[in-house]
């Protein structure tokens, strides 16, 4: 960055200045460089409801062709090569703003390992604060670089500096103590036997014991559904393989606990059934300890195909090493240049600060270098195998018109996909290692941000593990209230993919028509909560503040309104014959293949599992509202698509009989339990906030909960010595983590160009997925 | 359960849909249901409850540093004031407005304003400090309409109202329940003095106890905020914050 | 020794008839002032006996001159691309609920959104890549300008006994087939030139959509000769006296239209160069005022083939005579119908997905093979009965 403005003075240099600075002015077209979740957002800002085309920008064309990056949000260090070598491509004049927090100081991550500041690499025009940013906002940043092309150079906001208060001079004060508290030497245990009235698992107990008899260290009962059974490190394919002969045919978390002070890490294998009915909402867990010292373990690779890409991750964070699986040694989701062994106790990320003090820059000091080559994830014999049967070898991704933050590396013959490596953790952005520093009530927006469309299931998601921690209630109220929240949440979540999937078919009027539909329950959202995407409304206990009557009201106007708009959508783009002929018979993922990968959500129901939390193990109203679990039998692309559309209409059933419901339902929204002694915050949580949250400390033990997020299941392990008010460890398994496996097997041989309607089928959506 | 079937066209099918698909784009560039605003020449109102830009009044702060604490992107840090005291600075790099803090603070010193769309040409920029968070600052307005969303039972309509939209929320500051810290076991205080160091308001005093000559602290309830700072950091852990009667 | 004062007199002695500038010109000399300057201008440095100005008006007014240069030659080619992509993004902006480009110019409605993007092409910088074929690189953008154009001259704007075209010739339709058909392979060549993956994917592509399209395309403009019986522009203009040559063939319109969609590479078959999938294909590589050209030169292919399809299926120029306008009427008429089919063109984007290589394929060699077939034995009968 030698002249940070060279691209200005460029323009303004030679007879033709003034030419060429009205024409930059008009025509910033942006690059297809979507980095992180304020994508969403852009998406919402090029679309109907904003139209940043009549800015003259246009979303067309990759970095040859484009004069402007629009950084939405993180830069990972993954993604920071991407960046600099998108930069490096464009031609000059070329601009750059930052929309999002997380690409200024990194916002709600700013201690994570794994991010960069954009502003280190590339020269940045203007930052626009926000997480995620409104569209007005990006627009705004549009509009201050336009300015800036023609002269004008300053910051949109004028402060109105106003002399303190200035009393009487008091004295030097202590400086208080951070928050939180970690215990020095925790005691963790994942197996802490709890009485539940819990009779299936007795009988459950008891089969387990007999069938692996000899095999086990303990078998206990650690809450409703939840079994533990401890072994020994050489019983354990043993234990997996009988599990699997019992029809715990999946793998639904795989999870590594490091106890530095015991020199020992503790993994664990969540398994489940999708083939039994009464197993499906048990989750088994097998757990075994081993030593710290060259921690080595047999991969269950083999016995559940579902646990490859979670033991590969783990291999990364912790050094574990899972023999057998052959991507040990390997990079996955972390750069090359990322700490090694990040979630191991070790490694120290930044300590929060709470004091402004003189002569210390406000900035955060993670040495970032920019990074100088491109790291691709595949090595030389797979070249040259791909060279010897003429087949070719086509990275797709980061920086792709269709391939959003991913890369996956093809082998194609032909026309045909031989061979898919994906490489995700492009937004890998630590969640897991930031939660442990992180106080319990910190981490809701943290995880929000796994799904910023898709906002209140995740939210619910972690928030039900600490309640469930806790053992608290909800009232009725904000039962019926966090229902509608998440049923309108898996609405939008659902119209997103379903425009990412009609844009990827080149289609982009399908896309419009679902911004559209989204922009009407974005608007819900925020006469809810007050924020378009990112609501952080729904609290241990209940929820924020309570809703008005007329925000009710438009809930149950929009459940109407949304028809018009999703039949000329279904006539425009669903029902086109191209969409079918593209969808149809495409990426078929049979019943086995989606139990082995183990899918879930609507995915998993698609290929014909009829596997739904919300039946299986109901929470908050779902129980008393009455709604059907869509499947298909066919597991091919249109019927991921299709199925999702059939769940929007369930969704939208549920969300008017929990309208209905609520509108007789009059008290608190949030529970006793939690509050405590500030009984006036029952409806409305404002001034006590964190008097009542912030010190919550979980019961020692593992809580794991799952809770049915729009893409699918999303799992929450807490892990709490019950000491500390910050969580010991959070294992989250997010939807797309899980779908990826199965995505990566449907796309393989199909065509080339199936690849996207692959993609857009699953909904992937890579910062819920890297985490 | 409900099973969800794909298509499969016949031909007559696929020229029925081809005509669905061609007709409904005739029909909307003929008809279309346009939901654009204009920005910036038009601006979407958004709710009172809308989560922007954040306004403090120093009157009202009790420098409880509880916004700081509860902040989950650290954004806010404490600076001092020259009065000494302790006023919240909001790093807009940082800033993800959750507004945990506007929730939390305690004597309703931190309120939301509709202020959102701003672009910065520095990160240095973006720290704003206590000074500049009291007034409402300027931002740069072009919009000369405000649009609401009407939805009605029908569909989603954009209604213009020729008026510059008030972006300064006036509500009432909400305060949380009242608190006061008492020391409910006078006879473990080892009179470290950190209550008395931590607190703020002068509300702590350290008591000469006559008899058995020892020093013990003492809080004047009169003058204390309820910040609930010296019950955090009592060594003893002796301290309590109960409701003010 | 060429006769120039010849040529001079045959320049004048065919000249476009347009009433109305004759009605302006009269209008002008009541003008006291103006009158009297415009006199003296027609009649100031006299070059073979005509005065130079008059010559120069003379020369544009030429008919062969006058089409190629005016209506529908370079002139309607310019305003078209600067007119057709906002048209474009306006309209399918109208489809999608927004607005399209505005701001630019808003009392227009953003109508110069165009030029601003093309000066923007013109000033930026134009990158060859270190693995690129330099000299291929750059001059196949250039070349393929050849084939696009040179069509421009066969192409009859008039109506029945009056035509409008630069060069008559008995084999117009031929030529212009050969010239089309050179198309693909300067996109193959530039393609090739980039030396880059989706480049060379979105070549290959381009050459097997090539295939599928261009059979039908020859059999069905075959049909239209046979129909016709004379591959003259001129004879094909006259031969639609009665009846349109759409009406005559419906089959074959509907041939030409979806061959004249995939050569032109509009969605649904944006097969080679699909933005989601290649990036552009065969330009992915270009920047600047390079990618600029390989944008328009888009838009050319699809104006000229257009105009085919006017004079083809749709009578040329022949319209209700508008008074005033004499050989104007036609052109305008001319551009009028190539506008329609232009936008229905366009407008496609907003309401097709795109469709496989292999289903494009299909479509090509099957469906659309099939129809030009009896496309073709519909007009042999037709031309045999008639």
């Amino acid at each position: 960055m030698e002249n940070p403005n060279a691209h200005i003075d460029f323009l303004e240099s030679g007879p033709l200045a003034p030419f060429k600075k009205w024409a930059a002015k008009w025509s910033l077209w942006p690059c297809h460089f979507i980095t992180s979740c304020c994508g969403v957002e852009l998406a919402h800002a090029f679309a109907c409801g904003y139209d940043g085309e009549r800015l003259g920008t246009l979303n067309l064309g990759i970095a040859r062709q484009s004069n402007f990056i629009i950084i939405e949000g993180t830069i990972t260090r993954k993604m920071a090569r991407a960046l600099q070598f998108v930069y490096g491509q464009m031609p000059d004049p070329k601009f750059v703003n930052v929309i999002g927090a997380c690409g200024e100081r990194g916002g709600i991550f700013w201690n994570s390992y794994n991010i960069t500041h954009p502003s280190d690499i590339v020269p940045v025009d203007f930052f626009v604060p926000g997480c995620p940013i409104t569209p007005e906002g990006l627009l705004r940043g549009v509009r201050a670089l336009q300015d800036k092309i023609m002269g004008v150079d300053k910051t949109t906001i004028d402060f109105k500096k106003v002399e303190l208060p200035f009393e009487e001079q008091l004295e030097e004060r202590m400086i208080p103590t951070s928050p939180k508290l970690y215990a020095p030497t925790p005691e963790i245990k994942v197996d802490i036997k709890r009485e539940v009235d819990w009779d299936f698992g007795k009988e459950l107990e008891d089969k387990l014991k007999k069938e692996l008899s000899g095999l086990y260290e303990s078998v206990t009962i650690t809450g409703v559904n939840r079994i533990a059974i401890k072994t020994t490190p050489g019983n354990l394919m043993v234990v997996a393989q009988k599990l699997k002969e019992m029809q715990f045919d999946h793998v639904k978390s795989v999870n590594v606990i490091q106890v530095p002070h015991e020199r020992k890490f503790i993994v664990e294998y969540m398994a489940a059934s999708y083939r039994v009915e009464e197993l499906m909402p048990v989750l088994v867990t097998i757990f075994t300890e081993i030593g710290i010292k060259d921690p080595k373990l047999q991969s269950l690779m083999s016995v559940w195909e579902s646990a490859n890409y979670s033991e590969r991750e783990l291999h990364e964070f912790f050094g574990v090493l899972f023999d057998g699986n052959d991507w040990m040694g390997k990079k996955f989701l972390l750069a090359p240049d990322t700490p090694d062994l990040p979630l191991r106790k070790e490694f120290k990320i930044p300590e929060e600060r709470y004091v402004f003090e003189k002569g210390v820059p406000p900035e955060h000091m993670v040495p970032i270098e920019p990074p100088k080559d491109l790291y691709l994830p595949i090595w030389e014999e797979f070249i040259e195998k791909a060279y010897d049967s003429d087949e070719i070898i086509v990275p797709i991704g980061p920086h792709h018109a269709g391939s959003g933050h991913l890369r996956v590396t093809f082998r194609v013959k032909g026309d045909r996909i031989v061979d898919a490596i994906p490489e995700p953790g492009f937004v890998h952005r630590s969640m897991e290692k930031l939660a442990e520093n992180k106080l319990y009530i910190q981490n809701i927006p943290l995880f929000e941000r796994l799904a910023i469309n898709d906002p209140a299931n995740m939210n619910l998601a972690y928030v039900r593990a600490v309640e469930n921690a806790l053992g608290i209630g909800v009232p009725e109220r904000a039962q019926y209230l966090r229902t509608i929240m998440a049923e309108l949440s898996r609405i939008e979540a659902f119209y997103y993919d379903s425009g990412i999937f009609s844009l990827f078919f080149g289609h982009t009027t399908g896309f419009m028509y679902c911004m559209a539909i989204r922009e009407m329950i974005i608007e819900a959202l925020m006469q809810i909560s007050g924020s378009r995407s990112g609501p952080s409304f729904i609290v241990p206990g209940g929820l924020r503040r309570d809703i008005p009557d007329m925000v009710l009201e438009l809930i149950d106007n929009m459940t109407f309104a949304l028809k018009r708009r999703m039949k000329k959508f279904e006539s425009i783009f669903v029902y086109n014959p191209v969409t079918v002929a593209r969808a149809k018979g495409v990426g078929v993922l049979t019943k086995e293949d989606a139990i082995r990968c183990g899918m879930v959500g609507p995915f998993l129901r698609a290929s014909g599992v009829n596997y739904d939390v919300r039946k299986i193990a109901p929470y908050d109203a779902y129980d008393k509202v009455d709604f059907e679990v869509t499947t298909g039998d066919d597991g091919d692309c249109l019927g991921r698509f299709l199925g999702r559309l059939a769940e929007i209409k369930e969704s939208v059933k549920i969300v008017k009989q929990a309208v209905d419901a609520v509108k007789g339902i009059r008290g608190p929204i949030l529970s006793d339990d939690i509050l405590g002694e500030y009984k006036e915050a029952a409806s409305d949580i404002k001034g006590n906030f964190f008097r009542v949250y912030g010190n919550l400390v979980l019961p020692k033990g593992e809580w794991t909960t799952i809770t049915e997020a729009a893409r699918g299941t999303t799992l929450f392990t807490l892990i709490s010595d019950g000491e500390s008010n910050v969580p010991y460890r959070v294992r989250v398994i997010s939807p797309c983590w899980m779908n990826l496996r199965g995505f990566m097997e449907a796309v393989k041989g199909e065509r080339y160009a199936d690849f996207w309607a692959v993609y857009g089928s699953f909904g992937y959506f890579p910062p819920e997925a890297d985490r | 359960m409900k099973k969800v079937a794909t298509p499969d066209y016949t031909v007559a099918d696929k020229l029925k849909t081809h005509v669905a698909a061609l007709s409904t784009a005739a029909k909307e560039v003929v008809l279309p249901l346009n939901i654009t605003t204009h920005y910036p020449r038009e601006r979407k109102r958004q709710p009172a409850c809308f989560r922007g830009f954040m306004l403090f009044d120093p009157e009202r702060c009790i420098s409880c540093f509880q916004c700081s604490f509860v902040c989950p992107a650290n954004a806010i840090w404490m600076k001092e004031a020259p009065s000494g005291r302790y006023y919240p600075t909001v790093d807009h790099g940082k800033c993800i407005y959750c507004h945990f803090c506007v929730d939390t603070c305690p004597g309703g010193a931190l309120k939301t304003t509709k202020i959102h769309d701003i672009a910065f040409r520095t990160m240095d920029e973006m720290v704003v400090m206590t000074e500049d968070m009291v007034e409402p600052p300027a931002i740069i307005r072009e919009d000369k309409v405000v649009v609401d969303y009407v939805i009605d039972k029908e569909d989603l309509t954009l209604k213009r109202t020729k008026e510059v939209d008030e972006l300064i929320v006036e509500i009432a500051p909400s305060e949380g329940v009242p608190m006061v810290s008492v020391c409910v076991d006078r006879g473990s205080c080892i009179a470290c003095k950190v209550c008395d160091k931590v607190c703020e308001s002068g509300a702590v005093s350290s008591v000469k106890d006559e008899e058995k000559l020892i020093v013990k602290m003492e809080i004047d309830p009169e003058k204390c905020t309820g910040c609930g700072l010296c019950v955090k950091e009592c060594s003893m852990q002796i301290l309590r914050l109960v409701r003010r009667e | 020794m060429i006769d120039i004062t010849g040529l001079v007199s045959t320049i004048l002695n065919n000249q476009v008839n347009i009433p109305l500038l004759y009605v302006i010109y009269e209008f002008l000399l009541r003008i006291p002032v103006i009158g009297s300057i415009v006199t003296f201008l027609l009649s100031i440095i006299p070059v073979f006996d005509v005065p130079i100005i008059r010559l120069l008006i003379g020369f544009v007014l030429w008919k062969p001159m006058w089409v190629l240069l005016i209506i529908p030659g370079f002139a309607t080619l310019g305003t078209m691309l600067l007119i057709l992509p906002w048209l474009e993004r306006k309209l399918v902006g109208r489809m999608q609920w927004r607005v399209g480009p505005r701001e630019i110019a808003p009392r227009t409605r953003g109508s110069i959104q165009l030029l601003a993007d093309s000066l923007r092409f013109l000033c930026q910088e134009v990158i060859i890549h270190k693995d690129a074929h330099r000299l291929y690189f750059l001059q196949f953008p250039f070349l393929y300008f050849l084939p696009v154009l040179l069509p421009l001259l066969f192409i009859n704007a008039g109506a029945v006994d009056h035509p409008l075209v630069p060069i008559e010739t008995p084999y117009a339709l031929q030529i212009m087939v050969g010239l089309i058909s050179l198309m693909p392979v300067f996109i193959m060549g530039a393609g090739w030139a980039s030396n880059n993956r989706f480049a060379f994917i979105g070549t290959v592509r381009e050459a097997f959509m090539y295939f599928a399209y261009e059979i039908p395309f020859i059999i069905v403009i075959l049909a239209m000769i046979v129909l016709f019986k004379t591959s003259n522009t001129v004879g094909v203009v006259n031969a639609q006296g009665s009846y349109w040559g759409i009406v005559l063939n419906p089959l074959a319109a509907l041939v030409f239209f979806i061959a004249t969609v995939m050569a032109t590479s509009r969605l649904p078959f944006e097969i080679p160069e699909a933005d989601q999938e290649l990036a552009f294909g065969p330009f992915i590589e270009y920047s600047g005022i390079a990618f600029g050209l390989a944008y328009v030169m888009a838009y050319e292919k699809m104006y000229v083939l257009s105009a085919i399809m006017t004079m083809l299926f749709l009578g040329g120029g022949s319209g209700p005579v508008i008074p005033y306008l004499g050989d104007l009427s036609y052109g305008i008429w001319f551009v009028i119908k190539t506008l329609i089919i232009l936008l229905v063109m366009v407008n496609l984007r907003g309401v097709y997905p795109r469709y496989r290589l292999d289903q494009g394929l299909r479509i090509g060699w099957g469906a659309m093979l099939i129809l030009a077939l009896i496309a073709l034995v519909w007009s042999i009968v037709i031309g045999v009965v008639l």
